[in-house]
Parts: structure tokens; sequence; C-alpha cells
């Protein structure tokens, strides 16, 4: 009888020490190919960075991380495919890395279906934490409305009673991003020199300039984003539009995947954003350094917050000490952590993360801060009724 | 007045710049259908092409005018390579149409994604070779756009004395009319058909390099831009030059006069409701000619 | 239009052979191949693996309807996208917000897909070849755009929270085998309605139009009236298929529309068999598996499969059943012929 007691319970203890020492699988379901392949790969930057820093440290809890790519091809038909495979078949603990809202917002779907949690570091739709949010999803990065109030304020600011011209591309996005940082504009004294949209893909933008010159705006905000915003910005210069005006644009406007083809154009282009590399931190510094080193890139603000998310969750599981989706969930609401951006908080009524913003300035290719908000100012409202 | 100036003359102006460049695209699309009977749907990538080889000439010191003469030549060698590889595969079956539509198709799809593996999904960037703009009666002439205006004009002109004012374009017209009569006089009509699909490719490239500086450089850019150039071409008439350089004019400046008055979203959809149109009426386009489906 | 090439794989029934044997046998093959995975999937618990083939399935009923337009009347739709993704929205917003009843749903989609189709073809029926082509290209390309700015259908984030469908009797669209097998029924019951409908005289007219519309004017019957028929059949069995897929993935997103599907349907035609009509629903299969399992190892896998593709346009022009049709013919004819003696 005793020695099977203790077989018993040393069986036991080796099966926990067993499943001590399993890694913890983490699913990436990024876009790997297509258009939005580089910001897939800044996401595989970030997160293999963190991941080899956490587990050279220790890993999670003693136990290692493993990341497992899948690619979704930015469409959300594939990306729910890929997550369920990673959830099914490879039975990962939690996944991250979808880039368009409309992968988040379907990917947050399977995720509940399979009791799993799930993060977006990318994805800035304000109804992923609003309207449409959910129990079992979460976001590192900051949100629309956060980058416009920070965009806003230094508007207000530099610009006081700036005579606004709105540019964007015709489809929902597009529009609604202007709506938002027009009524934060316009709510801190900015006026409205007219509004135009472009349609997505657009070439040609010099239609536009005469009805752009006349109407004589000191400031143009754009919602344009990749391709599109490398016609505009080097038409604008081409037209002589940009002198003397200054343009400023949403968060995914100018970012590192077309800063290069812009070039000098996009000089003086200033958007509110959650990072930037210039960052004066030491945090941020080595995060920098480390990052350069490994990956001979800048991280832009999609490898940072992919970055950051791994740490959140390291920090979630060790305080749950569990890796059990409601507690891991319970641990997540309110959980402050570190990340080259400072401390971020998870707001516990709609999983969005708080953290102080940033308004930033293109310059030779660098993004130099210019204007800083801080977390409460710029969170906005908790939209959040499902729970 | 104010508004003839400032509104509608410079949307005519811009109508123009663009209107060259799928001119030029067009007329590579109608020369290969009308010469060959082959549907390229690979023309949009071999356009990408063109400006992707170019972003790469210059990155090795060439300068833009040299990458402009060179980059077509070489591309005229991929599209001859293709055709006696590719095309004249599925060339010899009872319908070519639908075969060469699904080989040309495919051949696109590979193409945009090798271009997305060697050069990356990222734009790229182009300098324009000529800075600067003039100010004249209060509207704007970058000019870059002139120059693309005037050397896309001239190369049209060009493509329509070779075709039909010398002894070379007379033999590739016979070809394209009646292929064993003309191979019995003595023409090597295989190496005449491969060379009008190099052709039509290289004038595609010119095109891509000419634009590329004004548009941005980026592996799917070909997709969009075809449709309009099929557009043009099937409402000009598959295999006419001459409504492929009237219908790419007239077109371009409706849809960019349109833009003034109703949404520009809706702006390829008026030239797809035009096509549509011009179909049930004519369905071999405006100058098309018949027994070409 | 691929005339020469179907002439090999179906011969006229003047010779008095049974030209169809063949693609029946391969058909019998594949549906009990799908039924058996189906089974040993649902015994080892898998669920990733089953609503993967139902995928296929979802896409095959796709493929079925390009072939029905390109293999059977010689029309290239590059467009057949439009009324996948508008069956697939109609049956979203019908479970979402009227009742998350499969038949009404499906019923409602079909329904819509019959009207879209009938005006779609008004407009794309008198042409041919590329013109065709373009034209169904054209109006997928402006619908898709539509939708993608309507915010009431979710605009471009698509829409998330569609229920899952229920059948009757405790089944619904959530349960993986039970849906599989629901979807693999309906595949089944269209390919056969299909394979049937092609030896009907009206089958025979799409043959005609294929072969030479002129003659088919001549002797009585309008080849308008046909195309048009066809073009609508086509659309309610892409709209079908397009229903189903909100009851498997919980949402409907632009991208069911872009081109991006209906150039997959066509190269899943293509390498499966064009004219077959069992093909595509291999093709189908294949290639989403494919699709899956190549782009877990590369991020190159939309080249690979497109080299696939103009490889099988080049050297293989009939497709997969389309090459193994004749030879699986001559063995049973061979067969036959010694019975008979």
């Amino acid at each position: 009888m005793k020695t099977v007691f203790i077989a018993t319970l040393t069986t036991l203890a080796a099966a926990a020490a067993f499943a001590q020492s399993t890694p913890i699988r983490i699913g990436v379901v990024t876009p790997l190919s297509g258009t939005y392949a580089g910001i897939g790969q800044q996401v595989r930057w970030g997160l293999d960075l963190a991941a080899r820093e956490i587990n050279a440290a220790g890993g999670v809890a003693g136990r290692q991380l493993e990341l497992i790519y899948e690619d979704e091809e930015a469409n959300p038909a594939v990306a729910v495919q890929k997550a369920e495979k990673l959830f099914q078949v490879s039975k990962v603990d939690f996944l991250t890395g979808t880039v368009n809202s409309g992968s988040t917002l379907a990917v947050g779907q399977v995720a509940e279906r399979n009791g799993k949690l799930m993060a977006t570091t990318v994805s800035f739709a304000d109804s992923i934490t609003g309207d449409k949010c959910s129990p079992n999803v979460f976001r590192v990065n900051a949100r629309a409305g956060m980058q416009s109030a920070a965009l806003a304020d230094w508007m207000a600011t530099t610009r006081p009673n700036a005579n606004v011209f709105y540019l964007g591309p015709d489809y929902e996005m597009g529009r609604s991003t202007v709506a938002a940082f027009k009524s934060a504009a316009e709510g801190k004294g900015a006026k409205s020199a007219g509004e135009v949209f472009a349609p997505l893909d657009n070439k040609d933008y010099s239609p536009y300039f005469g009805q752009i010159r006349s109407s004589r705006p000191t400031v143009i905000y754009t919602s344009v984003a990749g391709n599109d915003t490398v016609r505009l910005f080097n038409q604008m210069a081409e037209f002589g539009v940009s002198r003397n005006v200054q343009v400023v644009g949403a968060s995914g406007t100018v970012t590192s995947q077309n800063l290069a083809a812009i070039g000098r154009n996009a000089d003086g282009f200033v958007t509110g954003v959650g990072y930037s590399p210039l960052i004066d931190s030491p945090e941020n510094k080595r995060f920098v350094t480390a990052f350069e080193a490994a990956n001979k890139a800048l991280p832009d603000l999609y490898g940072t917050d992919s970055y950051g998310v791994l740490y959140l969750y390291k920090a979630a599981v060790e305080k749950a000490r569990s890796t059990e989706t409601d507690r891991v969930r319970e641990a997540m609401r309110g959980m402050s952590w570190s990340t080259p951006q400072g401390v971020k908080t998870i707001r516990a009524g709609d999983h969005q993360a708080m953290q102080d913003m940033y308004a930033v300035r293109v310059n030779s290719g660098k993004f130099e801060i210019v204007g800083r908000v801080s977390a409460a100012a710029a969170i906005g409202p908790d939209a959040c009724t499902r729970f | 007045m104010d508004w003839l100036q400032f509104v509608l003359a410079p949307q005519v102006i811009n109508g123009l710049s663009i209107g060259v460049a799928v001119v030029l695209m067009a007329l590579g699309l109608t020369i290969i259908f009308g010469l060959l009977d082959v549907i390229n749907m690979a023309h949009g990538e071999f356009y990408a092409l063109g400006a992707f080889v170019a972003v790469a000439l210059i990155g090795m010191g060439l300068s833009f005018w040299l990458a402009l003469l060179v980059t077509p030549v070489l591309l005229a060698l991929v599209g001859y390579l293709s055709e006696r590889t590719l095309v004249q595969r599925v060339f010899h079956s009872k319908d070519r149409h639908t075969l060469t539509l699904l080989l040309t198709f495919g051949l696109g799809v590979v193409m945009e994604d090798a271009l997305k593996i060697v050069f990356g999904a990222n734009p790229l960037r182009l300098e324009a070779p000529i800075q600067g703009a003039t100010e004249m009666l209060g509207l704007f002439f970058p000019h870059y756009r002139l120059f693309v205006m005037l050397f896309g004009g001239a190369v049209i002109a060009a493509v329509w004395l070779l075709v039909f004012r010398t002894p070379l374009g007379a033999m590739v017209r016979a070809a394209a009319f009646d292929r064993h009569m003309t191979a019995s006089l003595g023409v090597p009509v295989h190496k005449v058909y491969a060379a009008t699909f190099a052709f039509g490719v290289a004038l595609a490239a010119l095109a891509g390099v000419l634009l590329a500086p004004m548009y941005s450089v980026f592996p799917t850019m070909g997709r969009d831009f075809v449709f309009i150039a099929f557009s043009v071409v099937i409402i000009g008439g598959m295999g006419s030059i001459k409504g492929a350089v009237l219908a790419g004019l007239v077109l371009t400046q409706v849809q960019s006069i349109s833009s003034l008055w109703i949404s520009p979203v809706w702006s390829d959809p008026l030239l797809f409701g035009i096509m549509v149109l011009v179909l049930v009426w004519r369905p071999q386009g405006l100058f098309g000619r018949l027994g070409h489906a | 239009m691929l005339e020469s090439a179907l002439a090999r794989v179906a011969p006229a029934s003047a010779t008095g052979s049974r030209p169809n044997d063949a693609l029946r046998w391969i058909a019998a093959v594949f549906f009990v191949s799908a039924l058996a995975f189906g089974l040993i999937a649902w015994a080892v618990g898998d669920v990733f693996f089953l609503r993967l083939a139902t995928e296929a399935l979802i896409y095959g009923g796709l493929a079925l309807s390009v072939d029905l337009l390109l293999g059977r009347t010689g029309l290239l739709p590059l467009g057949q996208a439009l009324f996948f993704g508008l069956g697939a929205y109609v049956s979203a917003l019908v479970l979402k917000h009227w009742d998350a009843s499969f038949w009404l749903a499906l019923g409602v989609a079909i329904g819509a897909s019959a009207l879209a189709g009938l005006l779609g073809g008004l407009i794309a029926i008198r042409s041919k070849g590329v013109y065709f082509a373009l034209i169904s290209f054209g109006l997928a390309q402006v619908v898709s755009k539509v939708i993608y700015n309507t915010r009431e259908l979710g605009a471009s984030d698509g829409l998330i929270g569609v229920p899952a469908a229920q059948v009757g009797g405790g089944l619904t669209s959530a349960v993986p085998l039970g849906f599989f097998l629901l979807v693999l029924t309906l595949i089944f019951i269209v390919w056969a309605l299909l394979s049937l409908l092609m030896d009907t005289p009206f089958g025979r007219q799409l043959a005609a139009v294929r072969g030479n519309e002129q003659r088919l004017a001549f002797i009585g019957v309008d080849p308008w009236r046909v195309k048009l028929a066809v073009f609508v059949l086509a659309a309610m069995i892409a709209g079908a298929s397009g229903a189903l897929y909100p009851m498997l993935r919980g949402f409907v997103s632009p991208e069911l529309m872009f081109f991006q599907v209906s150039g997959n349907a066509v190269i899943n035609v293509i390498v499966g068999g064009t004219g077959t009509l069992i093909g595509p629903l291999l093709g189908s299969s294949l290639l989403t598996g494919l699709r899956s399992v190549v782009g877990s190892w590369t991020e190159h896998h939309h080249i690979a499969i497109g080299l696939l593709f103009v490889a099988v346009v080049i050297m293989a022009p009939r497709g997969l059943v389309g090459g193994l049709a004749p030879w699986l013919q001559a063995r049973l004819d061979r067969r036959g012929a010694k019975d008979r003696i």
C-alpha cells in the first residue's frame, strides 16, 4: 500500500514537472505574403526578439515559449482557417499577429469558440474594443481614437484655429478616420476648409489639387495609406501643394514600409502614434539596439507592440500561475507592464491598452517626437458593453 | 471663366498625361491581339516588370534616360522568349482564345508573385529625372508630366508609322491577315509572331518606366491598370490601333472630367458601363474588325 | 472552346459507347472517399480537417458553377465570386437578423443569386470570349467595391457574429461531422442533377452553343436564351455554395467577392478537368488542401500554385480527370467488349 502511494506521488510529481517543462505555444496568424507582408515582417521580428529574451531569462513561469507562425495573407477567410488550425491541431495557448481589423474580428470569434485568448498588436479600428468587443480579445496597440487625440492636441497647441482640408481614401475606414480626427480637432477650435475622398488605389491626385489650393488651408489632413501615400505625397511635392502647408495624417499614412519610397517628400509630416524609435528612455534605447542588431532595421510601432504583447502574456500568466484561459483573462484585466513605450495598462472594461501617446514628425527618415499626451487623456470612453 | 481656367483646364491636362500612358498600354494589347489573335492577360505584369527593372537598373547606377531606353529592349527579349516557349505551345489548338487567356492569366499570377519575392512587397521610389514645374495662367505644369505627354505622343506616332508605313509593318500585317499565304511568300511567320508579342510587351514596359516616377512602383501595380487598358482596347476595337489611341485619349478625358461632378469612386464603374454599352451597340468596338471575337 | 480536348474526354455518343462510365466511376470513388474521410476524421476527434474539407466542398460548388459555364458552354467567367459572395452575405444577413434557419438562409440566397444572375446575365450574355470574361470580371469588381464601402454591411471589416444555422432535428452548422455530411450531400445532389442535365436536350443545346452558336440558331433554338438560362443556373449554384460559408465560419467579408476567389475557382476547374463536372470538385478539394498545407511551409505558396496552373495549361489542358478518364474509359470498354464476346 505504501509503495503504491509513493509510486503514485512520484508519478504525479514527475507529470507535474513534465507539464512545467513543456513549452507554452503561442500561435501567430499574420500576413507573411501579400501587400501587408512588410507589417507581418515587423510583427515577426518583434515577437521573435521578445521570445528569445524571455526564453533566455528562464521562460514564462519556468516554461519556454514556442512561436508557431501561419500566413493569413491579410484575408479574414484565410486567417480564420489558419487560426483554427493553430488552436485545434497545434494546440496553442494564445494567439496574436492579426493585422487588418476584419481578420482580428473574425479570428476573435474563433478564439471564443475554442475558449482561448488572443491579442492584436496592429489593428486600430475602434470597434475591436468598442461595439464589437469580445471577452477573448485584447488590444495592445493604440486605437484610432487615441491616435487622433494625440494629433489633435498637438495641432491645437502649435496651430490654433487651423483651417484644415481633409483628404481621405473613399472607403469606410478612410472616411471614419477622417471623421474621428475632424471631431477631435474641431472640438479644439479647428475649422474645416473642405473635404474630398479619392478612390482607394487612386493613382493620380492632381485632379484634387485645384480644389485644395483654392481653399487655402493651413493644414492638410489625410488618412491615405501604403502606396496611395507614396503617390499623394510625391504628387503634392510635384505640384507644390504642400509648400507652406502643414501636412498631418493618420498613423498608418507614413510608416517604415512606405517611407523609403516617399523619401524627402515626407519631411514635415506629423501624426499621432504610440511609438517612435527616438523615445528617450533606457528601456527603449536597449530595445532599439537589440532590435537593430538582430534585424538590421529599426523597429516601428508594429514591431514594438508585438514585442510588448509577449511580455504582457508573461506577466499575466505568472500572476495567474496558470495558462488557463479564465485565469489569464482575469490577470490581464487591469494589468500594467513595462514596454519600450513606457508603462502600459490594460483597461478592464474593454481590454484596450492605455499608454501615453506621441505626436511625431518625420524628418530625413526619422520620427522625431514633437508632442506627448498622457494615457488618461488619450484613451477616450469605454464603449464596450458586452462585459 | 474662373471655373474654366482653374477647374476644367487642369482636369483636361491631367487627363492627357494619364491618357498617353493608357494609350501606350492599350497599343501593346491591341497589337498583340490584332496581329496575333492572343489576349495577353499578363500585360499588366509586364508593365510592372518594366517599372521594376528600371528601378533596378537605376539602382545599379544607370541614368533614368539610359534605363528608359534599355528597359523596353530587355523586356522585349523577355516577351520574345515567353512567346516562343509558352504561348506557341497553346497557339495551335482549335480555340486559342480561351487557352491563351488562361495561360497568360496564369503567367500574370506567377509574375506578380515573382516580383513580390524578388523586390519585396513595399513600394519603391523612382525619382523623376526632370524636376520643377512651370506656372502659366494660374495652372501648374510639372515638367516631367509635359515630357511624358510629348515623349509618349512621339512613341505613339512612331508606332503608327511603323505598322502602316514600313515594309516591316506590312509583313506583320500580312502575317496577321493570312498566315499560310505569308509563310509561303517566305516570311518567317513564327519569328514575326514572337517579335510582335515582344514589341507589344516592350510598349507596356515603356509605359511602366514612364509612369514610375509619377505613380509608385509595387508588385500589384499592373493589375488595376490593365483593366482600364482592356476597356480601352475593347471600346476602341480589338486589333485597331486607331481605336486604341482615340478611345484611350477620349476615355481618360471622360474619367478626368466626370470626376468633377460624380464621386471619383464611380469613375471606374463608369468606364465599365461605357464598355458594356459599346459592346451592346457595336460588339466589335468602335473601329474593330468583324470576325474577331 | 476546349472542344478538341473535350471531344477526347467525352466522345459523342454516336459511336454507341457509354462515355460517362469513366466519369461516373471516378465520381463514385470521390464521394465514397469523402465520406470515409469524414467518418475517420470524426472518429479520431478532429475538428479542423473536417471543417477544412467542408470549406473545400463549398469552394467545389463554386468550381462546379464555373465548369458549367466554361466547360459546358464555353464561356470563361472571371467574376463568379460575385454570386458566391452575394450568397454568403445574404445568408449571413438572414441568419443574423431574420431567423437562424438553414433552409431559409439557403433559400433566400438562391433566390437572390437567381435575380442577380438574371441581371448580370442580361448584361454579359451578349458577348463571348474575352469580352464575356472582362464583363464578368468588371461586374464583380463593381459590386465588391460597393459592398466594401457600405457601412451597413460591415464595410471592409465584414460581418461577424453570424449564428450557427439550425438544420432540424438538433443538427446545426456548428456540428463538424454533421455539417460536413450535409454539405457533401448537397454537393452530391448538385453534381448528380448537373450530370443528368447534360444528357437532356438542354444539355445538348449547351454543347451546341459551345460548338457552333450560329448553327444552333438555324435549327430554331435561340442561343441567347440558352446562355442566359445557364448563366442564371450557374449563379444559383455559386450563390448556394456561398450561402454555406458563413454557416461554417460565422462571418463574411468583402474578400469573398474579390478576384482571388474567382481566379482560384478557375484554377481549380482547369487543374481538375474542365467539362467533366467531377474534375472541378476534385480539383477544388485537392487545391484547397494543398494551399493550406503549402501555405504553412512557405510564404511562396501563391507562386507554387501559379506555376502548377501554367504547367497544367501547357502540358495537360484536360486536367487531372480529363487525362484520367479516357484511359479509364478504354479499360472499361475493353472489359465490356470482353464480356460481350
